[in-house]
C-alpha cells in the first residue's frame, strides 16, 4: 500500500444531499456511509460462513476435517470482524485490522493451497480457489475493509 | 422481486438518493412472500416431503427469513445513498439465496 494516499476532503465521504448527512465533525464512525454497506456485507458473510461451518461440522467432520476447521476458522474472523466494525471505538478498530488482514491472508493462503493442492481439500470452503465459490467477494472485502479502515483513521491527516 | 429491488436500490444509490416508500412496500411485499414460502416448505418438511440436505436447507430458509429485515432496518437507520447500497446487497443477497435453496430442495 503506497504510504501516500490521496487525501480525501471531508466532505465526500456521505450522499451529495446535505441533508442526508447527520453530525458533521463527529469522530469518523467505521459503521457510517460506506461502511454500512461494508458492515452489511461482512454480516452476511458471518452469517453464511458461520451456518455453513455449523453444517459442515455437525452433519460429517471426518470427511474433511482441514477444510472444516478452516470454514469455522473463516467465520470466527467475519465474526469478529463484523462485531468490530459496528462498535466503532479506537480498540475495536485495532480488533477489526487484525481480523481483516488475517482474513486476507487467509483467503490468499488458503485460495492458492486449494488450486496446489486440491486433494488436501476434498471439500470447499468460503475461501477456496480465492472465494471462487462466492464470485471472489472474499477476496475483494478484506481489500476493500483494510482501504476503509485506513481512509477513516483518526490521526490521519487531511487535505 | 429481489432482483427488481435491488436493481432499484442500486440506482437509488447511484444518483445518491436515499430510500423510498415505494423500495419499503416491495420489500414489505418480498418478505412476506417469503414467509408463505418458508411456511410451506416446513410444512413439506414435516409431512415427509424432504430435500437430500435438510440441515442445509434450514440453515439457508433461516436466513433468508431474516435477513431482508435486518438489512431494511440497517439500511435504513443511515439514510443516505449508502443506506440505498445496503439495500442493494441484501436484496442481491436474498435472490442468491432463493436460487441456492431451490438448487438444495431439488438436490
Amino acid at each position: 500500500m503506497p504510504p501516500s494516499t490521496p487525501p480525501r476532503p471531508p466532505s465526500s465521504s456521505g450522499g451529495r444531499r446535505p441533508a442526508a448527512r447527520p453530525a458533521p465533525g463527529a469522530r469518523p464512525a467505521l459503521r457510517s456511509g460506506p461502511g454500512r454497506v461494508l458492515v452489511a456485507v461482512y454480516a452476511v458473510f458471518a452469517l453464511s460462513a458461520s451456518a455453513r461451518a455449523l453444517v459442515q461440522i455437525a452433519t460429517d467432520f471426518s470427511a474433511a476435517p482441514l477444510a472444516y476447521l478452516l470454514s469455522a476458522l473463516a467465520a470466527a474472523v467475519y465474526v469478529v470482524a463484523t462485531v468490530a466494525l459496528v462498535r466503532s471505538s479506537e480498540r475495536s478498530r485495532r480488533v477489526a485490522l487484525v481480523s481483516v488482514t488475517v482474513e486476507l491472508v487467509g483467503v490468499l493462503v488458503v485460495g492458492l493451497l486449494s488450486v496446489e493442492d486440491p486433494v488436501a481439500f476434498p471439500d470447499a470452503t468460503v475461501w477456496s480457489g480465492f472465494g471462487a465459490g462466492y464470485g471472489y467477494v472474499p477476496l475483494v472485502l478484506p481489500v476493500l475493509g483494510l482501504w476503509w479502515l485506513r481512509s477513516q483513521r483518526p490521526g490521519r491527516r487531511r487535505g | 422481486m429481489s432482483v427488481a429491488l435491488a436493481v432499484w436500490s442500486l440506482v437509488g444509490a447511484l444518483r445518491a438518493a436515499r430510500p423510498s416508500g415505494g423500495q419499503l412496500l416491495l420489500a414489505a411485499v418480498l418478505e412476506l412472500a417469503i414467509l408463505v414460502q418458508a411456511a410451506v416448505a416446513v410444512v413439506l418438511v414435516a409431512t415427509g416431503t424432504r430435500p437430500v440436505s435438510v440441515a442445509t436447507f434450514a440453515g439457508y430458509l433461516l436466513t433468508i427469513v431474516v435477513l431482508l429485515p435486518a438489512g431494511v432496518f440497517w439500511g435504513l437507520a443511515d439514510r443516505s445513498r449508502w443506506g440505498n447500497g445496503v439495500l442493494a446487497i441484501t436484496a442481491v443477497t436474498t435472490a442468491v439465496l432463493v436460487l441456492r435453496l431451490e438448487q438444495i430442495w431439488n438436490g
